[in-house]
């Protein structure tokens, strides 16, 4: 019987163990083509050493990836024809011009030079990145040599681009150019794997998001189902003091569907009409009369959605992972 | 939005054609850098110069060679010296892109995975080939004449590539196992330079006291020195037996150290792509 046509990527029990430090445990991920999935976790949570497997750059201890239907150790040329991996430091040579950096991957591709500078002018228009092509990569600012790192992860058009943590270290200006590159990325079909630290992002970018933490699956679901599970924007109300909370506590109780954490002072009520709901709770707070030290409204961090979702702050867990059996 | 032209694919060629085609544009890309950063290029050319100056006219008037000129001693002993110290330069060439991620990206594409080290090896050739070149010229300017017939030539040049080959995936695989271009340079330049000094490079090996010459007679270097002496001024070296026969010893050594070398940094470069 035949398969449907292969995932982008799959993977069954992939792991990773360097001595006794178990990397990635036994991850199982499905990427549908021309989607876009995104690996959700904090730093060390396996995130970069999981995609690089699936690039093939390392090798899994056990358990197994494929990219296309080819398995990433037995087909690794198949795979990296395929497959694009963007890290989160640029992979150029930083001696080189941004246009020499494509035209050199271009012709390792195996086009001659003509073919090489015309798909590196290309794809520099594309990524608007002309105007500084000319410079040496070491002299791009990190926002630029993101571009041009993503413009050379694109050169031989694969159909499954891999992110590790792209925007991480850029500015709001620049994480919003990089968004809405990969925006267009997506609306021609490549199919996206994305890792990054950043609930935003990946509710921005993602149909599916994966949470990782200690290199284990946690929770996995579309924004949606994860926003619905961790609550989504709410405002907290934090007190002067601890007898002005309990006071508030008692007054907005009964209005509200209130959440406390008592060593913030803080109280924390769901908002999802955003400015309306601000407003409501504000002025129950004004009438109260209680001084507080601020009236905000929050978005969930990924704090928020490992507490919700697992019960304990992204690195609580500090008992040593479990070995799987070999 | 922009569209994109979908290219013709890459012509398919045969495998061994591909790899030489990889390596040389590895090799070219390695070359290409050398003007854009200031410390390699001082390496291929300010500081032979500098040794050059310093030995000739700052020591030179009080070393005494019986039998020959001061420079005609000396340019032997620098040329082998250029070679030697290319070990360092390759190796914090091939730290620094270790280092780096641009290895990784190498990797992630579909070439073969040997292309990267051997392109690495090309490249430093044509580096360290480029300072030999260098010292030698130098010295031709300022008076060294070698007595060599076209024979002599022609080996000469033979020895001197050969040597530079294993010189150089010597300092590859010193640069795969130190990663940090700065160790490479601390160590490489600690190792090298009592080693090129021992090697009767500016001084005759047979007035050093005993442990020197010692060490100085079994020295590769010195085999080097022997070898390139002969054959541009027909000094014959008396001594151990690669310095009196520093042609065959020259090769010898040089041999082994590829036997040693070569399997190594492929070995390493396996081991560090496939973590």
């Amino acid at each position: 019987m035949n398969a449907p046509t292969p995932a982008a990527v799959e993977t069954h029990g992939l792991t990773k163990r360097y001595g006794d430090v178990v990397a990635v445990d036994a991850l199982d991920l499905r990427v549908e083509p021309q989607t876009v999935v995104a690996l959700l976790g904090p730093n060390g949570a396996g995130k970069t050493t999981t995609v690089r497997m699936i690039a093939t750059l390392i090798a899994p201890t056990a358990g197994t990836a494929r990219v296309g239907g080819h398995d990433v150790v037995k087909n690794g040329d198949a795979v990296r024809r395929q497959i694009a991996l963007t890290g989160q430091f640029a992979a150029l040579d930083k001696h080189l011009t941004g246009r020499e950096n494509l035209v050199l991957i271009a012709q390792l591709r195996g086009h001659d030079r003509r073919v090489a500078r015309a798909i590196a002018d290309e794809l520099l228009e594309r990524f608007d990145a002309g105007e500084f092509a000319g410079r040496v990569v070491g002299t791009l600012s990190g926002g630029q040599r993101r571009r041009v790192d993503l413009a050379a992860s694109l050169v031989h058009q694969p159909s499954l681009l891999v992110l590790d943590e792209p925007t991480t270290g850029l500015d709001p200006r620049s994480r919003q150019a990089v968004w809405s590159t990969v925006r267009g990325l997506v609306a021609e079909g490549v199919t996206l794997l994305l890792t990054t630290q950043y609930l935003e992002e990946a509710d921005a970018l993602a149909d599916r998001i994966v949470l990782i933490d200690h290199g284990r699956k946690v929770a996995e679901g579309t924004a949606a189902d994860l926003k619905a599970r961790v609550g989504a924007q709410r405002v907290d109300v934090v007190a002067v003091d601890a007898a002005g909370f309990v006071r508030l506590h008692d007054a907005l109780e009964p209005g509200f569907d209130v959440s406390a954490a008592p060593e913030s002072r803080t109280i924390s009520i769901p908002a999802p009409a955003a400015a309306t709901d601000l407003g409501a709770v504000a002025a129950a707070v004004h009438a109260t009369g209680v001084p507080v030290d601020e009236i905000a409204l929050r978005r969930p961090s990924l704090d928020d959605a490992f507490l919700a979702l697992t019960g304990n702050a992204p690195d609580a867990d500090d008992a040593p992972a479990p070995l799987t059996a070999a | 939005m922009s569209t994109t032209t979908v290219h013709p694919a890459p012509p398919q060629r045969r495998p061994f054609l591909r790899e030489v085609r990889e390596t040389l544009l590895l090799a070219g890309r390695s070359l290409r850098t050398i003007p854009r950063v200031p410390e390699r290029l001082i390496d291929v050319t300010f500081q032979p110069v500098i040794f050059m100056v310093l030995f000739l006219y700052v020591f030179g008037s009080a070393i005494d060679v019986p039998g020959m000129s001061y420079i005609d001693f000396l340019l032997p002993g620098l040329i082998a010296q250029q070679i030697a110290f290319s070990v360092i330069g390759a190796g914090t060439a091939t730290a620094s892109d270790m280092a780096e991620g641009v290895v990784d990206r190498f990797r992630s594409l579909p070439i073969a995975r040997l292309s990267v080290v051997t392109g690495q090896v090309l490249g430093q050739y044509a580096e360290a080939l480029l300072g030999v070149a260098v010292v030698a010229t130098l010295g031709l300017i300022l008076g060294w004449t070698p007595d060599m017939s076209l024979g002599d030539v022609v080996v000469l040049l033979a020895v001197v590539l050969y040597a530079l080959f294993a010189f150089m995936w010597a300092g590859v695989l010193l640069g795969m196992a130190f990663k940090s271009p700065d160790a490479v340079q601390g160590t490489g330049f600690a190792v090298m330079l009592p080693l090129s000094f021992m090697a009767g490079t500016f001084v005759p090996i047979a007035g050093m006291a005993l442990i020197p010459r010692t060490i100085a007679e079994w020295n590769p270097i010195s085999a080097l020195v022997a070898a390139i002496r002969e054959l541009t001024q027909g000094t014959h070296t008396t001594g151990s037996w690669p310095l009196e026969h520093p042609i065959a010893g020259t090769l010898i050594w040089m041999t082994l150290l590829l036997i040693a070398c070569v399997p190594l940094a492929v070995r390493r470069f396996r081991r560090i792509t496939a973590n």
